[in-house]
């Protein structure tokens, strides 16, 4: 593993597109405030506490699948992965690397997130450390996800459009910003594919508004094994 | 040495852009020349283990493309042809994530970057995102990067496309100052005389022609070319230029009739290759 690499990538690409692009910041930011407001209103404010946690778990999975859009300009356009498919990382730290960027990118929303969990005392210290972690396994999984992606699109112009369409699939419909007991408990588990989900029902479960399901600790870190392991796969690193 | 072993690529779709090289390639300097579409795009990505070939192997310095790629990817580096560098990252960003991607410390990433971004006449544009950059200048980050490696091997692809004269001649500079092996591809003839100790003439996925300057033009030997910009007939017909090739001796003759003269050069094997096999 190439430390120097994934610190140096993270850092420069994420700090320096929040600096030079920060239209980017307030449009990742836009949809999960949007359901966080709409929750609040037609909820009188009774499902603050789950707008606020899922505005959290869809922030980040939806910056994560934002990436996609960067590994397939990278690959398809740029040539940068080609550039450092030659040289001493592997695509592991590629991968690091860029997650890292998007983790930094994210910083301003986790900020405004931690604040409001904060002035809406949602989190105990306890849950809000479960939260750091459930985020940064959600980074891992839902970032691979869109490595898959990427390394199947053949043209760039796709890219965005699939990314809004998982967008809604994997970071809105997802009981993230309702109580994950309102659905069948089977669908619970089809949507458990989705990161989001197990990230959304562990924190339900952690911030005391509804019952625990350990189970999704279990699933989560099952998925993001396999989906970081596929996507070392479809990164097409070596191209056929 | 790089040695190619009955390479070949056929792309998913079925076009075979390359069909069957053998070569050996022991020279500092090579170029590699052709026309679009020759293969010469190819032939590096394969060497440079970003792309699998269909059947065949080869060796850079003893070492499989197939079998030991981890080995090669650190003692190589390959700019790409459409290499185009991150707009919101700065050269100097640029050159300290790739260099560190090389497994140097971030205190030598950043002593090898400052030296290459001012060998290239960069270093001015140093904090210039990279989508404020000229044209010319993104591809001469992309050379930076390529020199400030260090590396053993460094293959380019077309290197100097879209250059200006100056910042062309500081390319040509910085890599004849390089200690590594080059492996270059150009559609400058010039540069291609210039800069490389031994010529590689691609065509259809081959290797068609491989030497110095000299035996490459060995068949056209105390020749000219003749060319008129109205039809004549039995002569051959580039776009609309009509030309022969003829004797050195009947260059006086030629002139009077209100022809002009060339030199032979590079050019003419293109020539050669495209234009007398179809229109003898
Ligand atoms: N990814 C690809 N998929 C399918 N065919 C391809 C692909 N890349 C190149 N080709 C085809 O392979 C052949 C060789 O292409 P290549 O890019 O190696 O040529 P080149 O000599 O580098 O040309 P140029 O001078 O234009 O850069 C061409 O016929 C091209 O259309
Ligand atoms: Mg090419």
């Amino acid at each position: 593993m190439n430390l120097r690499f994934i610190l140096s990538m993270g850092w420069y690409y994420g700090f320096y597109s929040i600096i030079r692009g920060p239209s980017y910041v307030i449009a990742s930011l836009s949809m999960p405030m949007t359901m966080l407001f709409l929750v609040y209103m037609l909820s009188r404010g009774s499902l603050i506490s789950y707008a606020i946690i899922g505005g959290f778990i869809s922030m980040m999975s939806t910056n994560a699948l934002s990436s996609a859009g960067d590994a397939a300009f990278f690959r398809l356009e740029l040539k940068v992965q080609d550039l450092f498919v030659v040289s001493s990382i592997s695509s592991t730290d590629y991968m690091l690397g860029i997650m890292l960027s998007y983790l930094v990118f994210s910083i301003p929303g986790i900020a405004v997130y931690a604040a409001l969990s904060y002035i809406y005392k949602v989190l105990t210290p306890l849950s809000a450390l479960a939260l750091i972690a459930v985020i940064l396994i959600m980074l891992v999984s839902t970032s691979s996800i869109s490595f898959i992606l990427a390394g199947m699109l053949t043209h760039i112009r796709n890219v965005w459009g699939i990314v809004s369409i998982l967008s809604i699939v994997l970071s809105i419909i997802p009981p993230i910003f309702y109580p994950y007991t309102y659905l069948p408990k089977y669908i619970v588990y089809v949507l458990a594919l989705s990161p989001a989900t197990p990230a959304a029902v562990i924190m339900q479960g952690l911030a005391g508004l509804q019952p625990l399901q350990p189970i999704m600790a279990v699933i989560l870190v099952a998925e993001t094994v396999a989906y970081f392991m596929l996507a070392r796969k479809f990164i097409r690193w070596t191209e056929v | 040495m790089i040695e190619l072993q009955r390479l070949t690529k056929v792309y998913r779709g079925g076009q075979l852009a390359l069909n069957d090289v053998s070569a050996k390639l022991t020279k500092k300097v090579t170029a590699v020349i052709g026309r679009n579409g020759a293969g010469k795009t190819t032939l590096m990505r394969i060497l440079s283990t970003q792309l699998l070939p269909t059947s065949g192997t080869a060796t850079i310095n003893g070492f499989d493309i197939l079998r030991d790629k981890g080995k090669i990817r650190k003692f190589l580096v390959s700019v790409p042809q459409e290499g185009r560098p991150i707009g919101m990252l700065t050269p100097f960003e640029h050159l300290r994530i790739y260099l560190t991607a090389r497994g140097m410390s971030f205190s030598d990433a950043t002593e090898a970057a400052r030296k290459a971004l001012k060998e290239l006449e960069l270093w001015e544009f140093r904090d210039r995102p990279a989508d404020m950059l000229s044209g010319g200048m993104k591809r001469k980050l992309f050379v930076a990067m390529a020199i400030a490696a260090g590396a053993d091997y460094v293959f380019l692809d077309e290197p100097t496309t879209g250059l200006d004269p100056l910042s062309r001649i500081e390319v040509w500079a910085a890599i004849k100052e390089l200690r590594a092996d080059v492996l270059l591809t150009t559609h400058y003839m010039e540069e291609a005389v210039e800069l490389s100790e031994e010529i590689v003439f691609m065509d259809g996925g081959k290797i068609i022609a491989q030497g110095e300057l000299n035996s490459l033009l060995e068949g056209f030997k105390g020749m000219i070319r003749v060319e008129s910009s109205s039809p004549v007939d039995g002569w051959m017909r580039v776009g609309n230029i009509y030309f022969t090739y003829a004797s050195a001796d009947e260059a006086e003759a030629y002139l009077k009739k209100g022809f002009s003269i060339k030199q032979i050069t590079l050019e003419d094997l293109f020539i050669r290759h495209g234009v007398m096999e179809i229109e003898p």
